[in-house]
Order: structure tokens, then sequence, then C-alpha cells
């Protein structure tokens, strides 16, 4: 690490170095933008706090979008991945979801070698304490080691460590999550620069020692035979290296966590911030699901160089006692010894609302939030936002327009259309069933949906552009040989025949063939040999959208439909009191929000079609 | 390539692709208020119930509404409504196309009426050949007929009413015409959206426990399978289809009004089809019918749909060939909602007299064609005079037509459209199970949800509920989930 002139000049500053903090430093730096990255403790950069794995339903989708708008997620998750899965195959093209066990040591080590490998990147060990502004604009960071750094773009990434502390039963602890610092100064800073703050709740389970253990008990849950990767660079083909294990909690631990509720902070009123539903404990699992008898736990391995086991399912609050007997009550946990105790952690955020779609401040200009201090949860959508608000930023101090990315665009851009139109009042995980158009969503072409967004702002180098090009062109060659027809042939009967497909005695197109209910895509490569020359993605791609072309044009017809509704503007400065016939409740929202067009308007909550009807009648007028 | 909708922040300037599930519904909005914004400002609508009561009300409201008002009424001294004292009751004379009667008359000057609007209101004896001639002489002088919750619209509109909480999207949607909710006319449109409230909980359901398996799919949850998720599609569909069939306005809305004309060849039978359809007010429609029979047009009167059907065969009844045949006859009318009996004499021979005895208690009217003596409907005898080649008359049929089809109670007024919004959803959500029904076996369920979303949102046009913040409700207290 360089020595920083107290004085310094940067064009960005990005405040703290988590999964959302990395993506953004990169994308500004990658852009040629002089960056300084403050975080309060290097050991805490792409820190995995809570599960040590990547990706995951709707999560794997954010991290392929990461990637190919050339971000660092996928890349990393690659490097370091112990066990790969695919999940939800069988269900179909949209939701197939990647999800990776990765090495959470390893993970930390190659972000923040690549941090500091990069150019136009300086990394700032201190804590942000206030952030400095002239006007409505951001003018740079004031530090607790005294330094006053200039900047013209500010991305606040600071996660879960605002005024944050943890709870482990009756302990409660001034800290960041896992025993790092918290920060403190911040939280006024950004209240006095108009930003709502509230408090939000998560939790993590106890880790484990492995040798502890007895896997006997266990389920073992092996990784996929076929592994793929989540970026679109990573060459190397990964192998399972690790096993992850299944149990169940008993009736035992069931009535351990009935008997000391009374010691619960989540029961006891010690606890004030808002979970997330998706995310519970395993107490308010127990009380609000009373009748089942017994909870899944996973074993995941944290890391190939330590021995440590992070107990999925069991996130807990509880008493350091009742932790223990709780995890003991466990088959094959009998002896198991914690390393570290599940806590839960409260920290302060901001409420989205305050934002605009591209995650700059409504009132600061320059000024970016990305990441959990938005009120969402998860390493992916932190690091999804995070690299939006970097490039955003880049496209700031470039003078340039700045992104928004549509519903129809990528998960990243229903996260953040859902986030900054319609709020949320707990932290917020992206879901495939927020997305309405999952199909035209899918992990497979990621790259075909913002590579060349990527591109465009600079973020896409020409090795990955060149790649991406070379990969839409075989698409493109896929679909035109499809129309080949495959003579009648025994590898083909014998094909159709183990589906349990009707046989096709005369022969049949490769496109008719895709389309038969039980031929997966890629089986047309793997067992009958066709398109070898091709990658597996290639492939997948170009036979998914020959499968599903029918749904995937009546999904365009709906998006083209909304777009000549999403053309009706509102102006950015309009007092809706004043308009008549608008209840008070929707003038209220309409101004806190200051909805920009009739599309979002219509998806504030509060407004209803009938004051939709109004605001469309009022531009009509006008 | 996929599309790409990378939109630009122009300095003010967003531009978001919406939900497709609000937007429909915003979309319908859209439409309806260009109407109402665009087309013939001032509209009228009859206010009681449409029943032989002691005394019925017609309001016309909008900048028309006393103009109109004007050439339709007389008060006592000779003064018309534009003189009248806003909000005094004046008695006077209606003068309607085909009648006087003595009646009141009110007029409120905007802004301060129910709708904000220039309003007029007559009160006449009750009875449903004067009401309705009164609506009709409002519109002939130039409004409209309001369409469902067209006078609370414009009340909210002009800011005379909040709408409260409860209201907006359900009354922007569900509303019926104001006046036919007071009047408890509202029965079938009842019980069309309360059919869509429930299939859409059902949907609700099927989502959720469909979703669930996407987003947690390593849960110990009993996940749905595509069988039981088939099941009760089908179930869903089947129940919305026989609400929809059981409803024989819900059929006439649906699938139009069939009119059969019953005649001897030569009798002018094509000729008065004609006509028919060239009059202003028979707008022929493009819309195919059912395939049972040959239709021989299709048109539309005051936005309800007829089907006219020849009787094909009877005028071929081989050597006998000036009679109609009354067994086929018999058979005709058995599937007709309305039979148009075409003679051309006054006179009735004897296989006339029994068709006519067939008719008696069918809706039916006897048209005598090429007749020299046209003139007003005969209620006595049941027939109108014509004179199709000439075009004669022909649009008192049209009128005759619309007021036989609607002399249902459910059929009449704003309720046709109310209904007919709330069949189009239905019927929609319906094509849209049906998909998901056929895709089950072919398709994943990834797949499958596209058109269960799709049923979801057309049924969202009436119950509101369009996002998906439901369902995700639905799945957080239905299931334990989470690490």
């Amino acid at each position: 690490m360089k020595h920083i002139n107290p004085n310094s000049k940067y064009d960005a500053i990005v405040i703290g170095a988590g999964h959302a903090g990395c993506e953004s430093a990169l994308a500004l730096a990658r852009t040629n933008q002089k960056t300084a990255i403050i975080t309060l403790d290097k050991n805490g950069v792409a820190f995995l706090a809570c599960n040590p794995s990547i990706g995951g339903t709707a999560k794997g989708h954010l991290v392929c979008e990461i990637d190919a708008l050339g971000g660092q997620m996928g890349i990393n998750a690659d490097k370091t991945t112990l066990q790969l899965r695919m999940l939800n195959m069988g269900k179909g093209p949209a939701v197939h979801s990647l999800r990776a066990q990765v090495d959470k040591h390893s993970y930390h080590d190659n972000m923040l070698e690549t941090l500091l490998n990069q150019e136009n990147l300086d990394f700032i060990e201190d804590e942000a304490i206030e952030i400095l502004t002239d006007g409505n604009k951001v003018s740079g960071v004031k530090t607790k080691n005294g330094l006053t750094l200039e900047a013209k773009a500010v991305v606040v990434t600071v996660g879960v460590y605002l005024n944050s502390r943890t709870i482990i039963g009756e302990e409660i602890n001034d800290s960041g999550p896992a025993g790092f610092k918290n920060a403190k100064g911040l939280t006024d800073s950004l209240a006095s620069l108009g930003y709502e703050i509230r408090r939000f709740k998560t939790g993590t389970p106890p880790r484990l020692l492995s040798s502890s253990i007895d896997y006997s008990k266990f389920e073992a849950q092996k990784g996929d035979y076929h592994i793929q990767t989540f970026s679109f660079m990573t060459k190397r083909q990964n192998k399972n290296t690790h096993v992850c294990y299944l149990g169940y909690t008993t009736e035992k631990t069931k009535q351990i966590i009935l008997d000391n509720l009374d010691r619960a902070p989540m029961y006891s009123g010690v606890i004030t911030g808002t979970g997330p539903r998706y995310c519970p404990s395993i107490e308010t699992k127990i009380v609000r699901f009373s009748d089942k008898d017994r909870h899944q736990v996973f074993l995941e391995p944290e890391s190939a160089r330590c021995n440590e086991i992070y107990l999925q399912g069991m996130s807990t609050s509880m008493p350091k006692d009742i932790q223990e007997q709780m995890t003991r009550s466990i088959d094959g946990l009998q002896n198991c010894k914690i390393l570290r105790y599940g806590y839960a952690i409260e920290y302060d955020c901001i409420n989205p609302l305050n934002i605009h779609p591209t995650l700059e401040s409504k009132k600061i200009k320059g000024l970016f939030t990305a990441g959990q201090i938005n009120g969402t949860s998860g390493y992916e959508e932190a690091g999804a936002q995070g690299i939006l608000a970097g490039i955003n930023a880049s496209l700031y101090l470039r003078g340039k327009e700045q992104i928004i990315l549509s519903r129809d665009s990528s998960y990243l851009g229903v996260l953040v259309d859902d986030l900054t139109v319609k709020g949320t009042i707990e932290p917020y995980r992206m879901m495939t069933s927020r997305a309405e158009y999952r199909l035209l969503l899918r992990q497979d072409n990621a790259d075909a949906r913002l590579t060349q967004i990527g591109r465009d702002v600079g973020l896409v180098n020409d090795e990955r552009y060149s790649a991406f090009l070379k990969k839409m062109k075989n698409i493109q060659k896929i679909k035109e040989l499809s129309k080949k027809f495959i003579k009648p042939n025994p590898e083909l009967d014998k094909f159709l025949q183990n589906l349990g497909e009707a046989p096709a005695p005369n022969g049949i197109s490769i496109e008719n063939l895709a389309k038969r209910s039980k031929v997966e895509p890629l089986d047309i490569k793997r067992k009958l040999g066709i398109f070898k020359r091709f990658t597996n993605a290639e492939v997948t791609e170009a036979l998914v959208e020959i499968k599903y072309a029918g749904y995937l044009s009546r999904q365009n017809q709906l998006i083209e439909r909304e777009r000549k509704l999403e053309e009706k503007k509102l102006p950015a400065d309009f007092d809706y009191t004043t308009l008549k016939g608008l209840r008070t409740e929707a003038a209220q929202k309409l101004n806190e929000i200051k909805p920009l067009t009739i599309g979002e308007a219509s998806r504030i909550s509060g407004v209803n079609p009938a004051d939709v009807t109004i605001l469309i009648m009022s531009i009509n007028r006008k | 390539m996929t599309n790409l909708h990378p939109t630009r922040h122009t300095g003010g300037a967003f531009i978001f692709i919406n939900p497709q599930l609000t937007n429909y519904i915003v979309c319908i909005i859209i439409q309806t208020m260009e109407k109402i914004m665009n087309t013939n400002n001032t509209i009228v609508a009859i206010s009681t119930p449409l029943s032989s009561g002691a005394i019925s009300i017609v309001r016309m409201s909008g900048d028309d509404a006393i103009n109109i008002a004007d050439k339709v009424f007389v008060g006592k001294t000779g003064k018309t409504p534009s003189s009248f004292t806003p909000r005094m009751l004046t008695l006077g004379t209606f003068n309607a196309v085909d009648f006087k009667e003595q009646a009141l008359c009110v007029v409120f000057k905007n802004p301060n009426s129910f709708t904000g609007e220039d309003m007029v209101e007559f009160q006449c004896h009750g009875g449903v050949l004067i009401t309705k001639g009164i609506l009709a002489s409002c519109v002939k002088n130039g409004a409209r007929l309001a369409t469902a919750g067209e006078f609370t619209k414009r009340a909210f509109m002009n800011g005379k009413m909040a709408l409260a909480d409860a209201e907006g999207m359900m009354d922007m949607i569900n509303a019926q015409s104001d006046a036919e909710i007071r009047a408890g006319f509202n029965l079938l449109s009842g019980e069309l959206s309360k059919t869509a409230f429930k299939a859409q909980e059902e949907l609700t359901d099927i989502l959720a426990e469909i979703e669930v398996s996407f987003d947690y799919p390593e849960e110990t949850i009993e996940y749905i399978t595509k069988s039981n998720a088939k099941e009760r599609l089908v179930d869903l569909y089947n129940k919305i289809e026989k609400v929809l069939a059981s409803s024989s306005t819900g059929k006439m809305i649906r699938d139009g009004v069939n009119v059969v004309i019953l005649g001897k060849p030569n009798v002018g039978k094509s000729s008065l089809l004609n006509a028919l359809i060239k009059d202003e007010k028979a707008i022929v429609t493009p819309i195919a019918g059912t395939t049972r029979d040959i239709i021989e047009g299709t048109l539309s009167i005051n936005g309800l749909r007829f089907n006219l059907y020849d009787t094909a065969g009877i005028h071929e009844t081989d050597d006998q060939v000036e009679k109609i045949g009354v067994d086929k006859a018999k058979n005709t009318i058995a599937s007709a909602d309305i039979i148009l009996f075409v003679k051309d004499s006054e006179e009735d021979t004897a296989e006339d007299l029994e068709i006519k005895n067939l008719l008696k208690d069918r809706k039916h009217i006897i048209i005598i064609n090429k007749s020299d003596k046209t003139g007003n409907f005969s209620t006595e005898e049941n027939t109108l005079r014509v004179s199709a080649l000439e075009n004669k008359n022909v649009d008192k049929l049209a009128d005759k037509l619309y007021e036989l089809a609607s002399e249902n109670k459910e059929m009449s007024g704003g309720l046709i459209l109310a209904n007919q919004r709330h069949i189009d959803a239905l019927t929609r959500a319906n094509g849209h199970l049906l998909d998901a029904i056929s895709s089950m076996e072919a398709f994943s369920l990834d797949i499958v949800t596209i058109d269960i979303n799709l049923a979801y949102s057309a049924l969202g046009e009436i119950t509101g509920n369009t996002t998906n913040e439901e369902i995700l409700d639905a799945i957080f207290s239905k299931f334990c989930l989470g690490k």
C-alpha cells in the first residue's frame, strides 16, 4: 500500500470494500477514473460474513449479470470454487441457477489482490466519517485519521457496518460482523445529506470445528457432474473438491429453543431492527411454524485452508450456552465444538426511495449508495448494485448520461426498480418470482443482454468483447445449422427412446428435435454429438431460444406494449398536492418519490390506478 | 440477441419498463379516459331501476347537457331549461321522439353538481318505455350513453370526490353505472367479480407453490407436482367456464345475440338483412360468430353484438316452395334468442298462424316487408312494417332488436359495458389457463408460469391485484423457509 497524501485529490472515492465497494471501485478505476477505496480493515475486503457460497436462485443470475457488465464477482467465485451446483435443473431454463460453495479465505485474498493490483485505484485503510459537499454536489470525504480527500463522486458501500451491534443472547457488542470494527460517524453525515435512516437486522449461524462432527450421521451432498462457471472469462474447468452435508434438527432442538425463548433477543425485545422474512433465525422458524417437527441444516465448508464448518439453517442470536445445547441436539453434532457463535446484527441503512434508479442520491449530485446500505441483503445483490453505482459514478464524472437498467433487461434492473420505486420494508432479497420477464432474463444470455452496455461504458475489455462477439456469431450459426435435417439413424432412435420421446422414423430437423419436450438443449451436443465445435454455453443459448421461441416472442410483445405506456413522462419538480382529485396519500407518495414517468408512478405503493388516471389526464391536458 | 432496453438517465427524464400487470390496466384506463376525453362529452343514463315504479330519473352531464335539455323540455311557463333557476324542480313537458310526457326537470350549473359539470335531471312517470324514450331522445339530440360508473368517474376527475381508500382501482375497473348499483342491478357483475376474486386467490396459491419451488429448491416442503398443478388449474378453468356459461347475459355478451330470420323465399329477407346492416345504428363487425350455422351478418347495436342467421334450408323445402315448413321452423327457433318473422303480406295463411303460435312465448318481431304503410312498432300486433328495399323504417328495427335483447335487466345501460369487461377479462383468463394446462405436459414449470401469470393479470383487471407482492406474501406465510 502506498502512502496517501492527506490532501489527495481523486475523481471518485468508494467508502467500504465489501462486495458492492469492490465492484464500484473496480468499475471506476477500470474506466480510468482516479479512485480511492477506503476500508476499516483490509482483512474485511470482500469478506463472506455469512454463508460461504456465491450464487443460488436468482442470485446466480445477478452474478452472471455482474460478469456480463465486466465485473469481478463471477471471476472471483470461479477461482475459489469448492463445489458447484446448478439448482432447479429440470424446472426450466428460466430458473436454472448456479451456486458455488467458495473458499472464503481465498475469495477475500483474490479480491484484495485484484484491488491492490488495479491501476488508478488507491487502497486506504481508514474510517470515513463525513461526506463533504459543495452546494448540492459531493466534494469529498473526511476520515478518522485526518485525511480530507477531494472527490467529485463518492460511492457509499458500507454494508452492515453503520452503528452496528451484534447480539448473542444477553451479550451485545458494539461491533461490525465477525468481530470487525464498526463505523460510527457516517450515519449522521448521511442523515444530514437528506437520507432517511432506518435500522435493519440480519443474522448468522454458528461455525463448527470440522473434526468434531460425526459426518456419518449426515447425508452427503455432492456437486454437479457437469460443472459450469459464472464468468464468461473463466477458461479453466473447475472441479468439485468439497462435499456439503444435509441433516435435521430434532425434537430436542425444538424443545431447547422453546424452553429458552425468554432469553432469545428476537423475542425479549432486545432486537428492534427489521429482519428479512426469507432468512429467519431458527428460533423464528420454530415459533412461526410450530407444527414442523424438524428443520434442515446443511454443513458447508468455509475454506480449504481451515477446519471451519458453516451450519446453514441455524441462524440464531440465542445465548452461547443455548447455542451449544441446540447445536448438540442435532444427530452427528453431539460432540461438536463451536468455533464462533451465531449472532444477530443490527445496522443503519437508508430508505432506497431517497435514491434514483441510477443509485445516485436525489438530493446530492455525484453521491451514490450501493449494497446493504440501500436495504438489500446478500453478496450478489450488493455486488450488482456496486457495479451499477460504479458505472454511473464514472459516467457522471465523464459528463455522460447515466444508465438505468429496465426490468426487462436484467435482474439488476428489477432489483433497482423495486428498491427505488416500491421501496422495501425488510432487507430485500432477489428472487426469481420478482422478475416478470423471467424467460428473457436467463443466466445463459446475461452477456447477450448486458455486455454491450458494459462495452459502451468502457468496462468490457477487448478480450472479453471479442469473445462475446464470437459467441454471438456462433449462436447465430447454430440457429442456422439447426434447420438441418438429421437422417434416421440408430443413434437418434436410441436417444429418443431413452427419453421416452416418440420416434422419428423419417428423421427430424435439429430445430424440431430441440423443441421436443423431453429433449434438453445440451443433450443434443452431449449425446448426439451435434454442434461439437461449439461451446456448451453457445449451444445452450441458441437451442433454448429455438425451443422457447413462441414464449419468448410473447414476452417481447408484452414488453413492447408496455414500453409505449412508459413514454409518458412526468415533470420532476411538480407539487402533486396541487393536483385536483388526487388522494392525499397518493399525492404524498408522489411528492416523496417524484416519479419521472407514468410507469414509475404506477408501481409506487399507495398510488392506485385511479390516481394514475389523474396523472395521465393531467399530462394530457398540458 | 435478446431485446436490450438500456435506457438512459437524461437529467430528469427516466424511462422505465413497467411490469406487465399494472400497465395492462393502465392501458385500459387510458383507453377509457381517451374515450371520455375525445368523444362526445355529454353523457346520459337512467338513474333509477328500470321498472314500472312510480317515477324514473334520467340524468345528463356535460357541456351540452343544458342545450340538449332545451331541445326536449319546455317548462309550463314556456321557459326552457337554460333559463330555469338552478337546483329548482320545474314542471313541464318532455317532447320525446314518439310521445309527449309530463315531467319534472332540474338543472345544475357547474361546478355545483354531482359531477362538477352542467347537469340536467328529468323525473318522469315510471315505466320502461317512457324512461327509455326519454333516454333515446337525449341521445338523439347529442348525448351519449354513459359507460359504467362514468358519472362517478367524472365527479372524481373534477375533484368533486376524493376517492376513499376503498375505492380507486376497484371502482375504476369494477364500477357499474352508479345508478344501477344503487338499483341493485349488478347481480351478474357481482357474480362475475366474485368469481374473479376467488379464481385469483386460488391462482395466488398455485403460483406461490410453484414459485417457492424455484426460489427455495432445497427445503423440506412438499413441492407442487405438475399433475397437482394441472388438476387445480383444470378445476379452476371449469369453474370459470361454468360461471361464464351459466349466465345467459354472459353468453349474449360473449357470443352475441342470436337472431334468426324466418320467412318464405322472396319475402325480402336478404334485402332486410342488407338494409339492417347498412343502417347507421347497426355497425357491421368483423368478429366471426359461432360456427354452428351460417351467419349472414354480424352487427353491433349500442355495443351489443347480434348474429343474424338465415334459416338455411327452409327455403329449399323441395316442392313446397311456397311454404316455410313448420317443422323446420320449430327446430330453428329453438336456438334463437330473437326471431324475426318476415312476411310480405298483411294476411296470415294457416301456416303463418301456426308459426305465430310457435313464436308466442319467444322474443320475436313480426315484420311485414314491402309494406306501403310503414309506421311505428305496433305493440299490439308485435309487428313492424318496413320496406327493406326502400330502406324505410329499418332503423326502428335496430332499436327494437336492442330493446328486446336488453329487456333482461342485466343487459341494461352501462351494465352491458361493465359486464363486457368482466366477461372479457374472465374469458381471457380462461384462455391463458387453457394454455397453461395444455403446456403442462410439454414444458417445464417455469414456462407454464408465464401463462398462469397472464391469467392472474387478466383477473387483476377485475380484482385490482396485479403485483407479485401477494404471491411473495403467500409464499412466506405458507412455508417455513430460509437458511
